[in-house]
């Protein structure tokens, strides 16, 4: 054997990897080969080296059981949230302590950032006497109700300008800060003490110019004799006055004090389902300004990221239907899509993503997907568009079932989404029945 | 703790979290080796290895080859190293380290980090069959298994392993004497 052959097999050599017949000749080459003796020699002693330095990192780690007690300890605090968050009439705090949840619910709250814009302006639709204190106070505290009075969840809302302080009876631990003025939002986690920026620019910047239009529009439809006076109800056990005022695609209602002119109560109904009521009003209440603070409060924690939805397009409508039927509905499309279905969905989404163990970059970016598609759902539905969902029952992947088609602004023909999630132009003659 | 990685993976998975322990336990003196040499620090390293571990647990479900969870698993600590490290500290760390073994060889701080630090900058392909070999105390027959390759492979591999470990240790030796008498 040469000692180049030797070389090569000094490894497998000390290894004891090589067969009979290789070994033997390494082991007669080596007697009479100082080279490779030599060879031998360092190879051999950077194996022990290894070896001893393996066994010694091996020997010392405590790390086992310190990682063994972290995973423990997080996995009951995540499976205890999925438990409890599957109850959704029960959202309890330990959900929010995930951030992965955290992020989720903070992007659920978005879809409702919009009412809230929509909400300041719409009470002050109507009769001059009613509207003053709702445009003059300083602030305003309020309950609002999403949906029906029964079912829906409460926020409470306290506006100082243009500044809002939410918070909501399905996230208890959740408080949102919102200022319009430069479209941000703070979200505050009360129970993991964090807190993060969201832009609110785009659709929901939008929203905000084109209300103070559909405001204006509402006071000249006023004085056009559209609103009108129904005279006295009982509400809540008090006498008070209804005034109805209808545009072509929203209806408000305002029931007020029949002494003071007071708002007392605010039903609205803008498109075909977008629907809210506005309760518990208390006009110039002392708040103190620090709620409405748009600064880190101390002993939070800034979260790093800012999230940003920007403008929401039908691919996000797409996408979050993709979500609503894949990781909320095992597969199915929901009975019903909107704004009330999404808050009520939100804690199921939540527990499925807690479930999945995704990272938090991945819960969020579901968290916003889902809100941003969300989020066009509601601008078609407030700007009067025609629309339909078919979606009830339909199977993920379904292509020859229409789940929801509407019709674009100035277009002559609709858009068809399919359960494959496929879009399709279509001509108003041949949608689905 | 003869099963190997895949049955592990699949336990964890359908939540029995317990088993992960002879993951870690299988793979700790591993990260620890492949963690070292890059961190400059046992406590780091540590501390690294832990993180890795517990992100790799709640990020299971993204494991898509449930029998590759080690060449994953290793992904994931580099990636905790990367962001663990910040040059300059690692260069300030390695100094006292290197400084304080010189002064106290035989202390608690005895471990080769001259070794670890070679290691840590092997090509991956080397550095596994490496952390696996003595870190893991798999034989070269089960690395064949769990990295998927012939046995040939891994014997080739390790010579060239041990090739790279010589030149860059006597690099090293070289760099000190010059310090030294600089």
């Amino acid at each position: 054997m040469k000692c180049t052959e030797s070389k090569e097999l000094m490894v497998a050599y000390v290894e004891g990897l090589l067969e009979e017949s290789e070994k033997q000749a390494v082991t007669e080459h080596l007697k009479d080969c100082p080279a490779c003796q030599a060879e031998l020699q360092e190879l051999t002693g950077l194996h022990d080296r290894l070896v001893t330095n393996g066994k010694a990192l091996a020997q010392q780690s405590k790390i086992e059981n310190d990682v063994m007690n972290q995973v423990i300890r997080e996995q009951n605090t995540r499976l205890k949230a999925a438990t409890r968050a599957s109850d959704a009439l029960k959202i309890r705090r330990t959900i929010m302590k995930s951030p992965i949840t955290r992020i989720a619910a903070a992007a659920a709250i978005i879809v409702i950032a919009a009412l809230g814009v929509n909400y300041i302006m719409a009470p002050s639709v109507t009769w001059a006497q009613v509207i003053e204190p709702i445009l003059n106070a300083r602030t305003i505290v309020f309950d609002l109700i999403i949906g029906s009075e029964d079912s829906g969840m409460v926020s409470h809302e306290i506006v100082v300008g243009s500044r809002i302080r939410r918070t909501m009876s399905n996230m208890p631990n959740m408080t949102l800060i919102i200022d319009m003025d430069n479209a941000r939002m703070l979200a505050l986690d009360t129970v993991g003490k964090t807190a993060i920026y969201t832009d609110i620019s785009g659709d929901l910047g939008d929203s905000t110019r084109s209300y103070i239009k559909f405001v204006r529009q509402i006071i000249t439809q006023l004085e056009d004799g559209q609103v009108e006076r129904l005279g006295e109800q009982e509400i809540d056990g008090q006498k008070a006055i209804l005034f109805v005022g209808k545009g072509h695609n929203e209806e408000v209602k305002i029931w007020a004090d029949p002494k003071t002119a007071c708002p007392m109560r605010v039903e609205a109904k803008i498109g075909q389902e977008y629907s809210f009521v506005m309760k518990n009003f208390e006009f110039d209440a002392d708040v103190d300004e620090s709620l409405v603070s748009m600064e880190v409060p101390d002993g939070y924690t800034q979260k790093k990221n800012e999230i940003a939805l920007g403008n929401a397009t039908e691919e996000d409508f797409v996408e979050s239907l993709r979500i609503w039927a894949e990781i909320i509905g095992d597969g199915t499309f929901p009975a019903a899509i909107g704004t009330e279905a999404t808050m009520q969905q939100m804690p199921t989404l939540v527990q499925k993503v807690t479930a999945m163990q995704v990272s938090e970059e991945k819960g969020t970016q579901i968290g916003m997907s889902f809100a941003k598609g969300m989020l066009f759902h509601q601008k078609i539905s407030t700007q009067g568009i025609d629309w339909n969902y078919a979606g009830a029952g339909v199977k993920l992947g379904d292509a020859s079932k229409a789940i929801f088609w509407y019709q674009p602004q100035g277009s002559a023909t609709y858009r068809v989404i399919y359960g494959d999630l496929s879009v399709k132009d279509v001509a108003p003659e041949n949608l689905p029945k | 703790m003869s099963e190997n990685d895949k049955f592990y993976v699949e336990r964890c998975l359908d939540g029995h979290p317990d088993d992960y322990r002879y993951l870690v336990r299988r793979y700790q003196g591993v990260l620890l080796a492949n963690l070292v040499g890059k961190l400059g620090s046992r406590d780091r390293a540590e501390e690294a290895a832990q993180e890795a571990l517990v992100r790799a647990y709640f990020n299971m479900g993204k494991l898509k080859k449930l029998d590759s969870f080690f060449s994953w698993l290793l992904g994931i600590a580099d990636n905790v190293a990367k962001e663990h490290e910040r040059k300059e500290q690692i260069q300030r760390q390695r100094e006292i380290v290197r400084s304080s073994l010189q002064e106290s060889s035989g202390t608690e701080l005895s471990q080769d980090y001259a070794l670890e630090s070679a290691i840590a900058e092997l090509p991956e392909a080397f550095r596994k069959v490496i952390l696996l070999r003595y870190y893991g105390e798999h034989s070269c027959n089960q690395i064949a298994e769990q990295l998927d390759m012939p046995l040939g492979t891994v014997t080739k591999t390790l010579s060239r392993a041990y090739a790279m470990l010589r030149e860059s240790l006597q690099q090293q030796k070289q760099a000190e004497v010059y310090e030294v008498s600089q």
